[in-house]
């Protein structure tokens, strides 16, 4: 059952106002959202929803109840129109920002950035918002701006927090408090995520542009760049989370010999070497290690078991691997050892079977 | 585990006896302490009698090398056994020691 409000004079008069500009208002909202949609796109910022709408009589009806008097006419209340966009990324909040700021004047006095009027030691709803109006002029509106995990945060906070009948104790509001901060935590992560993978793709990119990694041949200094990559630490950190092992940095370069030896010409050879044996050298160091307590590996491992598993599928059995062992280490007759040893390692796993 | 610290040749020498496991680790690392403190010496780690070497091992021998290569000393490893020399190889740290 619906609760029934009374406006006093002022409150049906605001209301009466509201109704007489209702038309202009729909307006309002569909082209403030067709300007910001087509910013958006231009751009290339994606965002995960934009929500747009004109206050319901009911929800003015229900400000105007509470607070009607603070509002002079109806140009006073702010959110008669109001916008939400919703980022992926915190840094994209600035951004959409920033694209507000051109497309639209901003109401300097009115905009609050709520990001940065928490306490020190507190947490809660994180969100910028804005005050706007078209710069052809009309009633202002509000935009608000915030990311997927600020919204689910501020949504729930919101369905549990402000329904008035029951005032929270404090540990559930301390709880929220936590909750918020740990989202805040999350969007950085998942910003500096971002920020890792694109790095990644540039440097990988600028090796493509001065060439295609095809066209890059392999030499001291393009495996040097090729490595600021990091392109074996994915397969590093998968053999390492067999036995939750630390991965410890050691120098790659001694094994840019190997590479030329087993044939390796091109950036683009070292790329297709990773791509074609990643899976098997997984399954071998598994082999190996799973059933050791070994909880540290030198970062070269990944590498390691790349070349070993590329002598192997090439034919180079034993032979093959103490030859490998050989440049690798050393020249020594030891290397046998070891060599049969991976060789019956290896020799139990699927890739070795293929015809 | 038995761990010896001598003098030979102008290199400090570690003489190692017995499992190298995270129980005899931290003894082990005391006892090795000298070979951090000297300068100016190679250092040689004799593991003719060393049967086994765990992870702690490993990283002992490796803050004697970072601590070795940061004074410009090296650290030669002598006489691994084949139970050892799989850990290195596996681990693959066996190119980042010198093996004698």
């Amino acid at each position: 059952m619906g609760t029934i409000i009374t406006l006093d004079a002022h409150g049906e008069e605001l209301m009466e106002q509201y109704r007489q500009l209702l038309p202009t208002l729909e307006k309002l909202n569909d082209e403030a959202y067709n300007q910001l949609k087509k910013s958006l796109d231009e751009q290339g910022i994606y965002v995960t929803a934009i929500e747009h709408r004109v206050k319901s009589e009911k929800s003015l009806a229900g400000k105007l109840e509470l607070k009607g008097a603070k509002y002079k006419s109806i140009d006073d209340i702010t959110d008669l129109v109001g916008l939400r966009i919703i980022t992926f990324y915190s840094d994209d909040v600035d951004k959409v920002a920033v694209l507000a700021q051109r497309l639209f004047d901003i109401d300097w006095k009115e905009s609050v950035d709520k990001r940065k009027l928490h306490e020190l030691n507190s947490f809660g709803y994180n969100s910028l918002h804005y005050i706007c109006r078209l710069k052809t002029g009309g009633p202002r509106f509000e935009l608000q701006m915030r990311t997927a995990l600020q919204h689910v945060w501020s949504t729930i906070e919101h369905d549990t927090g402000y329904k008035g009948d029951v005032k929270i104790p404090r540990e559930y509001k301390r709880q929220f408090g936590r909750l918020a901060g740990m989202m805040e935590l999350m969007d950085e992560e998942f910003s500096r995520l971002r920020l890792s993978i694109t790095e990644y793709r540039r440097q990988t990119l600028s090796l493509v542009k001065s060439g295609q990694l095809d066209d890059v041949p392999l030499s001291r200094d393009s495996f040097r760049n090729y490595l600021e990559t990091n392109p074996f630490d994915r397969l590093n950190r998968r053999i390492a989370s067999v036995n939750q092992a630390e991965i410890y940095p050691v120098s790659m370069m001694s094994y840019l010999r190997v590479l030329e030896i087993l044939g390796m010409e091109t950036l683009g050879d070292i790329q297709r070497f990773i791509d074609e044996n990643s899976e098997d050298a997984f399954q071998l160091a598994v082999a190996q290690l799973a059933i050791t307590d070994i909880d540290i590996l030198a970062s070269n491992t990944a590498l390691q078991y790349l070349c070993l598993v590329h002598v192997l599928k090439k034919g180079g059995g034993r032979d093959g691997l103490k030859k490998l062992y050989d440049t690798i280490n050393g020249e020594s007759e030891t290397n046998t050892m070891l060599a049969d040893l991976m060789y019956q390692q290896a020799a139990t796993l699927p890739f070795m079977h293929k015809e | 585990m038995q761990t010896s610290i001598l003098e030979q040749d102008g290199n400090m020498v570690a003489i190692l006896e017995g499992r190298l496991d995270a129980v005899a680790a931290q003894e082990t690392e005391k006892a090795m302490q000298p070979l951090c403190e000297c300068e100016g010496k190679d250092i040689i780690i004799d593991c003719t009698h060393l049967e086994y070497i765990s992870s702690a091992g490993l990283r002992i021998f490796l803050r004697i090398l970072q601590n070795a290569q940061g004074k410009g000393q090296q650290v030669f490893i002598k006489n691994i056994n084949d139970t050892v020399r799989a850990v290195f190889a596996m681990t693959g740290f066996i190119n980042i020691f010198k093996l004698i």
